[in-house]
């Protein structure tokens, strides 16, 4: 079968478990206007009306709270579809009176910043650190690593990242001991005193990553400022999914070691550092990315933790806040949307997989 | 020579005993053998024995029956020390050290402005309440953190069994009538989980808790709603193999009904990964019920000792006093936490390594 053939496939595939996702979010809706009904038409009512009553009708017609169940469930994915997502309250930190949407657009590139130098770093210690301790089971190395991978499984994100802050922020211990300064204990990115033009409002422009419009803009010093923020809620993130990538890749090496093809090539008198790295590594791979995808769900729902310690403005950060400040649309919407992105991160590790493994496609 | 063969054969036939318990025995001698999976078991065997014993003679602990917050802020009520420094004995050297009092930024009982006290590690309670209360010393409302770490174990073990025994449960026979029935059922049963594993779990967690408000019952209800799915997905696949049995089909053949092979041939035979994900789920509970009360979901009521309430405080109190800083309040029951999902996570992988049968013998 052709790649192109298999990515129809899987997009196919893929069209039920997105009706399964509104779905869900719908019924999260549909029982949001049970027992939180006040807070949905909120926006939409003049607190200084004399008649609430009628206006709280009215708001109820224009959003079609009165309709029946399938009939709310079409106007709820044509709203989804026309980009009407709702509003958050007005006391809302950064967003107040805004459009999801627009909380949404400035949120995501701040955790699509975390979430690249996450995986980017993970990616690149996890591979040449597995391989070298898959290749040595049992060795003092391997030990080494196994309880590093255990202990990043068993650490709770929260009290790994508070540690963290704890040693390496401006007022924790290891700053202190050398005598620098440390690392900032939270935010998102420098401010300005007197901001340019492309910085509005806590965000910058034209993508809204702030290190990438750093440099777009050509103010290294502010996008050396924007990584400074970033690196202890990335190494916090990292841990975890180096924990998991490295468990992986090691049984993985450890498996196909004792594979019969590893035997021959080595018969053969084929190199061991050879053997290791396209005999071994690369069987060892295939599950491994696999887990992948597991890692990325667990790095979006840390993310929400995260960026809570280190008060970053990111996705994770206003999922949060729609919850604790009662911003029902805000709720609907993220989780929607993390959905979404999980959803796709599968459909984008099913390809590489069968890239890379051709027993897949069939 | 042939005699003797004979002769340990029938001794053999003599001393066998129950195939189960045989291949119990033997289970477990594999187990032991595994020395850090044995670590891993006594270090949970330990925290379960404190939460019993709380639950039965709290007593032995030290701990008044019923035991909840406000009692341990009855004995160190804040107003005695209002506005005096306290003199506490220095653990190394034993002189007093006046202790400093600072001003809380207002989480209840007290509200804001509330003059609450931080006792560092010491074994001198600065009153006449037990050392041994304070060798952890105090977290935010001048809690001695030992004595509510211990009393905490009892709700959040509790809770944690509960949530992965009933989720478990829901999920090994959902996911074993999906893989043994298969067609329709199985594909529309695969979907559902489908649309649980697509949302991050703390994400859903948090947005089935704002549809049903902040309650402990309601949190046990979402936890169970979010675990189940794993252990559907986990059993189905293992239902699918062991279907494909002989003996599956001679249970048939000889007229057993289609509940009856499920529920006696093919569940038994589905529950060994069944049961590492179950232990490997315990720290993983434990730690999302801390980690929920610390985004902010305080479902528990202040005064009921819990894990998460502690950190929480400690997070909240870390820079009360600003040098040297708080560490202790935050770090000591949170490692008391990780040292139990290590526990836990050790205790799995021990139990895997035993049922896997080609490393078994």
């Amino acid at each position: 079968m052709k790649i192109r053939y298999f990515i129809i496939r899987r997009l196919v595939l893929m069209v039920p478990t997105l009706i399964g996702l509104t779905l869900f979010t719908f019924v999260l809706l549909y029982s949001l206007e049970l027992t939180h009904e006040t807070q949905l038409v909120s926006q939409y009512i003049n607190p200084h009306s004399k008649d609430i009553a009628a206006q709280l009708r009215k708001a109820k017609i224009a959003l079609g709270l009165n309709l029946s169940f399938p009939q709310q469930y079409i106007l709820f994915l044509e709203r989804l579809v026309n980009g009407t997502w709702g509003f958050f309250p007005t006391q809302f930190p950064m967003f107040g009176g805004l459009p999801v949407l627009e909380g949404i657009e400035k949120s995501l590139p701040n955790t699509v910043q975390l979430a690249f130098f996450a995986t980017l770093l993970s990616v690149i210690l996890s591979i040449p650190i597995g391989t070298y301790i898959g290749a040595r089971p049992n060795s003092v190395s391997d030990n080494v690593g196994r309880v590093f991978s255990l202990v990043g499984y068993a650490f709770p994100v929260f009290v790994l990242g508070i540690l963290l802050q704890l040693l390496f922020s401006r007022a924790g211990v290891v700053p202190r001991l050398i005598g620098v300064t440390g690392l900032p204990i939270g935010g998102t990115m420098p401010t300005f005193t007197s901001p340019p033009s492309w910085f509005r409002a806590g965000t910058t422009y034209p993508t809204h990553i702030p290190i990438l419009d750093g440099i777009l803009n050509g103010d290294f010093s502010f996008s050396w400022g924007a990584f400074i923020y970033v690196i202890l809620p990335v190494l916090t993130i990292t841990y975890g999914l180096l924990a998991g990538l490295l468990r992986f890749i090691r049984s993985g090496m450890v498996d196909s070691l004792s594979q019969e093809y590893v035997k021959t090539a080595r018969s053969k008198g084929v190199p061991e550092s050879w053997v290791i790295r396209t005999h071994v590594r690369r069987n060892a791979m295939i599950p491994a990315i696999t887990v992948m995808v597991l890692a990325f769900a667990a790095l979006l729902g840390g993310v929400v933790v995260v960026e809570d310690i280190f008060s970053y403005h990111g996705m994770g950060l206003l999922a949060l806040n729609s919850v604790l400040d009662f911003a029902p649309y805000g709720v609907l919407s993220t989780t929607f949307f993390f959905g979404i992105i999980i959803v796709i991160a599968n459909l984008v590790v099913d390809v590489i997989y069968a890239l890379l493994d051709p027993r897949i496609r069939y | 020579m042939d005699l003797t063969v004979e002769a340990t054969l029938e001794s053999e036939i003599v001393s066998r005993k129950h195939p189960r318990v045989e291949d119990f025995i033997s289970t477990l001698k594999v187990f032991v053998k595994n020395r850090i999976a044995l670590a891993g078991l006594i270090i949970v065997v330990i925290y379960a024995i404190i939460a019993i014993l709380d639950w039965v003679y709290p007593a032995y602990l030290g701990i008044k029956s019923g035991f909840d917050l406000s009692d341990a802020l009855v004995t160190f009520h804040m107003s005695t020390y209002l506005g005096k420094p306290i003199l506490y004995p220095s653990p190394i050297t034993g002189s007093l050290i006046p202790f400093t009092i600072g001003v809380s930024y207002g989480v209840p009982p007290y509200g804001s402005g509330a003059i609450i006290t931080l006792i560092p590690p010491t074994l001198h309670g600065p009153t006449n309440t037990p050392g041994w209360w304070w060798i952890f010393g105090s977290t935010a409302y001048n809690l001695p953190i030992f004595p509510v770490m211990l009393a905490s174990l009892k709700w959040d073990l509790t809770y944690t069994v509960v949530i992965v025994l009933i989720g478990a449960a829901i999920g090994t026979i959902v996911g074993t009538f999906a893989g043994f029935y298969g067609g329709a059922t199985d594909e529309a049963i695969m979907r559902v989980t489908d649309i649980f594993f697509s949302i991050p779990f703390l994400v859903l967690a948090m947005a089935i808790l704002y549809v049903m408000g902040v309650s402990i019952n309601n949190v046990l209800l979402a936890l169970i709603i979010i675990w189940w799915p794993i252990y559907a997905r986990l059993t189905r696949g293992q239902a699918l193999s062991v279907k494909a049995n002989k003996f599956v089909e001679a249970a048939t053949a000889s007229g057993s009904s289609r509940i009856r092979t499920m529920f006696v041939h093919i569940l038994p035979n589905v529950l060994a990964p069944v049961f590492v994900q179950i232990s490997l789920d315990l720290g993983t509970v434990i730690a999302l019920f801390a980690t929920l009360d610390f985004l902010g979901f305080h479902y528990t009521s202040i005064y009921l000792p819990e894990l998460g309430n502690m950190i929480t405080w400690g997070d909240q109190t870390r820079y009360l006093f600003a040098t040297p800083m708080n560490w202790w309040p935050f770090l000591i029951p949170a490692l008391f936490l990780v040292i139990f999902t290590i526990a836990v996570n050790l205790l799995g992988d021990g139990l895997r390594d035993v049922l896997d049968p080609k490393l078994r013998r």
